[in-house]
């Protein structure tokens, strides 16, 4: 038996003005759930407790709450020291319990047609992967989109693209996805990450789904456009000055001696909008003793096509992509914007290893920067918090040049072709960062992507950079320092 | 009473698992059917968290005869045989039903639905999807539920039934503020599940307390067979307090073997030819007495293996036990899972006929708060397979029943609300009247009982009953209703188990030697209602 403090959100809005929170020192056994503090709270402390549970071994779906701002299950999540347990971001009825049936009701029904067909065994292993939904709503909870925009929400679009692989059904399930939001979506994952069912949502439903509106002709007019630009110029946005390619050797060699050698995948963004992120990031590498290749044939990731499911074009960018570096002989990719780097990691069939800037400077042991008199937050890129699992890897760097303020982790709306299809929603989202950001009375904004670089720029007071830009000036101050020394 | 605390319908069905729903989706077809659930529907009740299987015949090489021979068998002869007759002859085709509205149930490469062995079966005819089939069934279910016009009441705990004389015609109920709702309709159907959350160790989710047997009880009905309870031999003993969750037989089905502390695969002395697939009640015994006599793991279960099985088999065919089981750090792949026995199934409940019509006028019943189809002991794979069959047949027949005016007893409706401002006025927790009964039950009347511990059990819960329940805010008021269920569904237990006086399946009086079995006993089905109980003597021809 152990004694774990817990903190608890208590809301009846028929009694009470706002929500509060109410702290219990629970004795529970080892290996308890967060289910089973609950209960020691209900059944020892306080029974006017309220809380949703049915099967208690993650089976229904019922007892999803957040612990820790995250959504979980409350029977499957193990009970921690001190955890906050508060409901799902839904319409609260009482304490922990939510109001669930408005989502469930608008979650797809099976419509069988007029000749019954059994599925293959083929359809059955596809369909399978979306089935498993025990519809808890974790993720309508965690999407960022529904809460500024009309969305069924992630398993809506789950179940559509269930009902679409599924022979019985009889409806166009595509047509109905677009209707519901199925371009709001900004590929930001959280859905997947929270889901305790591990389904992927984004890349198994919501991609599918819009590649099949494409075939449909549904795709926005906007996404089209960078569809049409990306088959013209091998890149999806276009330049405003000297691209970064065009500005740099192809190879660059390190000042000291060579440590190791990676090979560089630019992207669209720091090649056409950002190219002095870019060259910051290089400048970073070669103080410390990296080797950058950089073939000039590489182009666009795809990663624009296959978020907005214009997939046509994309076997010709892989091949292209993967056969440039192959050339060059490179073992190892770099790259640094987070789209990219889940692009090539996740949906490319490298011959070479894919490895984040932040993985390589950490690998690498980089050289200490001198520290800077800022207070910085740092915004976590979709694309490297889940689509590379990159978490620690840039606070550790961001920590070594300035004070870090942590802010929640979520999507600032540039991703998933949300930026040019939907702007509204787009800055919606940034709105509710750069709130977010205020509260942390930072300085400065850190981030590690192109896409949230530029978008969070355009939304907040605050100088938005890149951590190689912030290491960078952090080296630049070590060097003045020196030199002032050495002046003296 | 104020009118708009009324809801009236042709059909009123109570409970929202695999039988209510097939119910309700019945019951549609002749009139207005209204569903009133405790849970969020399709979110309570255990047909969501069955894992393993349908039994239905399917094939050529099967037939309809032998799965009624399977299951007479495993049920020790007590079954209903017309009930078993007609559980075999229309699993099939309800199964199809459930295809046409979109289950995805595993498939072989033929494009045939795919079964696997189960046990007590000579023919693998247990379908399934993985290992989450009771979920893939709700899913459909609900989906179908959801295209017909039926009203949904969510989270509301029916704490009385209704009476127009003899006739039930209604239900009343509290909902989660603890206001009480009024029902009424021309057909009850009772759906309301099981009740073996009386039990320290059970399978069952939050909804397993017995409601409906204490409700229909209450109202008169006849119950049968109440001793009647599956303790399933393979739950999880760790962690502590997630002990007694449902591992599924299809671990044992797909080839898991089952071993003491001691390494020995100790089925052997227990049933040689049968191994890990006899019934669930000799397995379950089996375990039990390994445990008891000194021969369990350190958590106080055996070991339960598939190690020896290939990886995929394990990852594509059970994978909510993979899933599971890591979550508590135990990795089925590699090493094997403990399990003890756990309390699972009632087989015992409301007496019915084919037609779901139980002794009352007005009520039916189906799933597992009806008696009769199961015997002495349940095979797995034939719950859901009874849900849909029965939650077909009495939402029909209570479809079909004739219409008329309903009208609440205003003398009844005062008595239920008397008996919830007293509960108002209590002074005991019922969370801890329901603590005491799990464990008297567990300790008294769990998988080996005798006349002496059931006397005790009986006289705990006795007391129990004159305990004063105290209802900390309005919304805790069912919660109170539904410790007094749980207490009423313990006593027919109990009783049903005094009553027995014979091992017969599940039920295993170790005080009382006997030179019979069950296809020779001379005893048939206890009985309990209001007015009578006892047990039948079966006329040998």
């Amino acid at each position: 038996m152990k004694d774990l403090p817990v903190r608890v959100f208590r809301y009846n809005p028929n009694t009470d003005d706002q929500p509060h929170y109410q702290h219990y020192l629970v004795r529970v056994r080892e290996g308890a759930r967060v289910l089973h503090v609950l209960h020691a709270i209900h059944d020892e402390h306080d029974p006017s407790l309220s809380y949703r549970y049915c099967c208690g071994s993650g089976q229904c779906g019922s007892c999803a709450v957040r612990v820790n701002g995250e959504p979980v299950l409350a029977c499957t999540q193990e009970a921690r020291d001190g955890m906050t347990i508060e409901p799902l971001e839904l319409p609260v009825h009482k304490d922990l319990v939510v109001d669930m049936e408005p989502y469930l009701a608008a979650i797809s029904s099976l419509e069988p047609g007029g000749e019954f067909r059994m599925p293959t065994q083929e359809e059955v292993e596809a369909i399978k992967p979306l089935r498993s939904c025990i519809e808890c709503l974790a993720c309508v909870s965690a999407c960022p989109a529904l809460k500024v925009i009309e969305f069924a929400g992630p398993t809506a679009m789950r179940e559509d693209m269930r009902l679409t692989l599924d022979p019985r059904d009889s409806s166009d399930r595509v047509t109905e996805a677009v209707t519901d939001g199925l371009f709001t979506c900004t590929s930001c994952q959280v859905c997947w990450k929270v889901c305790p069912k591990d389904i992927e949502i984004p890349g198994k439903a919501i991609e599918k789904l819009r590649a099949l509106a494409n075939e449909k002709g549904l795709t926005l007019p906007r996404h089209q456009e960078v569809e049409k630009m990306i088959r013209e110029t091998g890149r999806s946005v276009d330049r405003a000055e000297t691209t970064f390619l065009e500005q740099i050797p192809d190879v660059l060699e390190p000042y000291g001696e060579v440590k190791g050698t990676v090979g560089f995948f630019v992207g669209c963004m720091y090649n056409h909008r950002l190219p002095q992120t870019a060259l910051d990031a290089m400048e970073i590498l070669r103080r410390n003793g990296i080797r950058v290749i950089i073939p000039k044939e590489q182009i666009c990731c795809g990663s624009p096509l296959i978020r907005t499911g214009q997939i046509g074009y994309l076997k010709t960018l892989q091949q292209r992509n993967i056969e440039a570096f192959v050339h060059q002989g490179i073992d190892t990719v770099m790259t640094m914007c987070a789209g990219c780097g889940s692009t090539l990691k996740n949906d490319y069939d490298c011959p070479f290893r894919v490895i984040d800037v932040n993985e390589v400077l950490l690998k690498f042991e980089i050289e200490p920067p001198a520290r800077l008199p800022v207070k910085a937050t740092y915004h976590d890129p979709c694309h490297l918090l889940r689509g590379q699992g990159i978490r620690t890897q840039p606070r550790e760097l961001i920590s070594r040049v300035v004070d870090l303020v942590e802010m929640p982790s979520i999507c600032c709306g540039s991703g998933g072709g949300v930026r040019s299809g939907v702007p509204q929603e787009a800055a919606a989202l940034a709105e509710n960062r750069r709130k977010e950001i205020e509260k942390t009375g930072a300085d400065i904004v850190i981030s590690s992507c192109p896409f949230c670089e530029y978008h969070i720029r355009e939304h907040t007071d605050r100088p938005v950079k890149n951590i190689t830009t912030v290491l960078l000036e952090g080296y630049r101050e070590k060097d003045k320092k020196k030199a002032l020394k050495e002046g003296a | 009473m104020p009118s708009d605390d009324v809801q009236t319908a042709h059909v009123l069905v109570i409970g929202s698992g695999g039988a209510g729903v097939r119910a309700a989706i019945e019951a549609s077809e002749y009139g207005e059917t209204l569903l009133v659930s405790k849970t969020l529907a399709g979110k309570g009740g255990c047909t969501t968290m069955a894992e393993g299987g349908y039994n239905a015949v399917l094939r050529e090489q099967d037939s309809c005869e032998i799965h009624f021979e399977d299951t007479m068998k495993g049920g020790a002869w007590l079954n209903d045989p017309g009930l078993v007759r007609t559980l075999v002859d229309e699993a099939p085709e309800r199964v199809r039903d459930l295809l046409r509205w979109g289950a995805v149930f595993d498939v072989t490469d033929c494009c045939e639905v795919a079964q696997r062995p189960f046990g007590g079966q000579r023919f693998p005819r247990t379908c399934y999807a993985g290992d989450r089939t009771g979920h893939e069934m709700m899913m459909t279910l609900i989906d179908r539920l959801h295209s017909t016009g039926v009203s949904v009441v969510n989270e509301v705990t029916i704490v009385s039934l209704l009476k127009d004389g003899e006739r039930v015609n209604g239900a009343a109920g509290l909902d989660r503020n603890g206001e009480l709702s009024i029902f009424l309709a021309d057909s009850i159907v009772l759906a309301s599940g099981g009740g073996t959350k009386i039990y320290d160790v059970s399978t069952n989710s939050s909804s397993g307390t017995g409601d409906g047997y204490a409700l229909g009880y209450q109202a008169g009905a006849e119950l049968v067979d109440m001793e009647q309870v599956q303790f399933h031999p393979t739950g999880a003993v760790f962690p502590y307090d997630a002990r007694g969750r449902l591992v599924t037989e299809a671990v044992r089905g797909e080839g898991g073997i089952l071993k003491n502390a001691p390494g020995e695969r100790f089925m052997s002395a227990y049933d040689q030819e049968r191994m890990e697939l006899s019934t669930r009640d000799v397995v379950a015994r089996a375990i039990a007495t390994e445990i008891l006599e000194g021969r369990g793991t350190k958590n106080g279960g055996v070991f339960l293996d598939v190690t020896h099985l290939p990886r995929t088999q394990v990852e594509s065919r059970l994978p909510v036990m993979l899933e599971q089981f890591l979550q508590f750090g135990v990795d089925i792949r590699e090493e094997p899972m403990e399990v003890a026995p756990t309390a699972h199934h009632i087989m015992g409940g409301l007496r019915i006929t084919g037609r779901g019509e139980t002794t009352v006028p007005g009520l039916y019943a189906c799933g597992e708060v009806a008696g009769g189809v199961h015997g002495a002991n349940r095979l797995g794979g034939n719950a859901l397979a009874d849900t849909q069959v029965f939650g077909k047949r009495a939402g029909e027949a209570a479809g079909k029943a004739k219409t008329g005016k309903n009208k609440g007893d205003p003398v009844q409706i005062e008595a239920i609300r008397k008996r919830l401002e007293d509960v108002n006025r209590g002074d005991v927790h019922p969370a801890t009247v329901v603590r005491s009964l799990q464990t008297a039950m567990w300790e008294g009347a769990g998988i080996f009982r005798n006349a002496a511990d059931l006397e005790k059990t009986l006289g705990i819960i006795g007391h129990l009953k004159t305990l004063r329940l105290k209802a900390a805010t309005p919304a805790n008021l069912a919660e109170c209703c539904i410790a007094g269920h749980m207490l009423v569904c313990a006593t027919l237990v109990v009783k049903g188990a005094l009553l027995r006086k014979e091992s017969r399946g599940a039920h295993v009086r170790r005080d009382i030697t006997q030179v019979w079995d069950g296809q020779n006993s001379p005893y048939g089905h206890t009985y309990q209602s209001l007015s009578r109980e006892g047990i039948e003597m079966e006329v040998k021809s």
